[in-house]
């Protein structure tokens, strides 16, 4: 993986400054990774268990208005 | 001695004699103090006149024969003047007599004389010309400068006129030194110069008297920056100024490396307690939306640099305040069908320091793409 930068732009006079992260932005930014990777598997599992759902009150004979009444889209 | 006629045979005496001499060297004189007409013993004699007001002389005919002369003094402060009676006077003067004017009757015949008096000169008469009044043909003539007087020609200077309501074409006032100066009253009826401002300025009051002076900014945005979103993971943005009432930052077009998201912060502050964060997130068409209780800042999703671009827009007023500030954010991003389309983050930073520095960051990778602007609004 690339190294991870952090650039500075100084507004007021227009310099710009790259340096590597240091040690403690790369804890944040590993933790922050693994918060978004929790996140976006805490999704996939929503979104998994509502397909189940909407499967099974489908089974059930409810029309998609009704599972979507009782489950949304 | 009065005219006579003598007849043949008469003898002249030595008195007749003696009286004839002195008229001679010495005219017989009719002294007048009343007007009067004329007889034929005037004939050859010196006639005064004295008389405070004014008198006539008449002249008959039948009294005086051709060649006859006699002469009219006027003495008295009166005019006299010289009248033709039955007789014709003729002249090509006047034939008023002021005071100490004398002149010599002399007819042509017994009924046609012509006066030669004081000599009038050529002038006939006196016309008030441009810019004057009064003139005249005969006596005192006065001439007076004309109190309507419109028109001088020429260069003309004056000083210390006063012009009562004048209407002036194209003047000159030699004060005025630079195109564009303006003049002003100073109080005392005297003028000043305001020489010409900048450009942009605008004419304003100070200390009491007009000035030029730099429009304050009001009522608009002022962009303060242009940063590229590459090279670099963490983009912060420092040295923003305090000088407005709000930012308005435009996030355009952004992407990383690798599949990502957003995040922003302030101050490089990462304390997560000091934001509060809400982002309410569409993910249609695939899924409804929903609510989120934000605990990663995220402000945009799914960026995939291959296939994905996405859009900030984003406010913060009172950015200054060292009590809470209050922000949200617009987002949107292209590409991805299966991740959020748009998303609105309201958010309040509890950071005790004005924001200086806004630090946006890629959720993975560096970035790759994207432009942020800052603007200032007041």
């Amino acid at each position: 993986m690339e190294n991870l930068m952090v650039r500075i732009h100084n507004i007021e006079n227009d310099e710009i400054t790259d340096r590597e992260m240091n040690k403690k932005e790369l804890e944040e930014y590993t933790n922050n990774q693994n918060l978004l990777i929790t996140n976006k598997e805490k999704e996939k599992s929503a979104l998994a268990a509502k397909q189940s759902a909407q499967a099974k009150l489908a089974a059930l004979g409810l029309t998609e208005e009704e599972v979507a009444a009782i489950v949304g889209n | 001695m009065s005219k006579q006629t003598y007849t043949t045979g008469q003898v002249l005496t030595s008195a007749q004699m003696t009286q004839l001499q002195a008229n001679d060297y010495n005219q017989t004189v009719s002294a007048k103090v009343a007007s009067y007409t004329l007889v034929a013993s005037d004939a050859g004699t010196r006639i005064t006149m004295s008389n405070a007001s004014a008198t006539t002389i008449t002249v008959n005919t039948s009294l005086f024969t051709a060649g006859d002369t006699l002469i009219i003094t006027n003495i008295g402060a009166g005019v006299c003047t010289i009248t033709a009676g039955t007789a014709t006077v003729s002249t090509g003067g006047s034939l008023a007599l002021a005071q100490y004017d004398s002149g010599t009757l002399y007819f042509t015949s017994t009924g046609v004389s012509i006066w030669n008096g004081v000599n009038p000169g050529d002038i006939t008469g006196v016309t008030a010309g441009t810019g004057l009044t009064g003139g005249g043909t005969s006596g005192t003539v006065s001439l007076a400068i004309d109190s309507t007087v419109a028109t001088l020609t020429g260069t003309q200077t004056l000083t210390n006129k006063t012009l009562t309501s004048p209407a002036l074409t194209t003047p000159t006032i030699s004060t005025l030194t630079t195109n564009g100066d303006l003049v002003y009253g100073t109080g005392s009826g005297a003028l000043s110069r305001l020489g010409i401002g900048s450009s942009a300025q605008i004419l304003t009051v100070a200390s009491g008297i007009p000035s030029w002076a730099t429009p304050s900014a009001g009522g608009g945005m002022t962009l303060l920056s242009t940063t590229n979103l590459t090279g670099a993971q963490t983009i912060s943005i420092t040295g923003i100024s305090q000088s407005y009432k709000a930012l308005t930052l435009y996030i355009e077009n952004f992407s990383s490396t690798v599949d990502s998201s957003m995040s922003m912060f302030f101050n490089n502050d990462t304390t997560l307690t000091n934001y509060l964060e809400y982002m309410m997130r569409n993910r249609a068409p695939s899924t409804s939306a929903d609510f989120v209780d934000q605990t990663s800042f995220l402000t945009g999703y799914g960026l995939d640099a291959t296939t994905s671009y996405g859009f900030s827009y984003v406010t913060i007023p009172n950015y200054t305040s060292t009590n809470y500030k209050i922000y949200q954010v617009w987002s949107v991003h292209t590409g991805e069908s299966l991740e959020f389309a748009q998303t609105y983050n309201w958010t309040a930073y509890n950071g005790t320091s004005a924001i200086s520095e806004i630090n946006i960051k890629s959720g993975t990778g560096n970035w790759d793409s994207g432009t942020v602007k800052i603007y200032g609004v007041n």
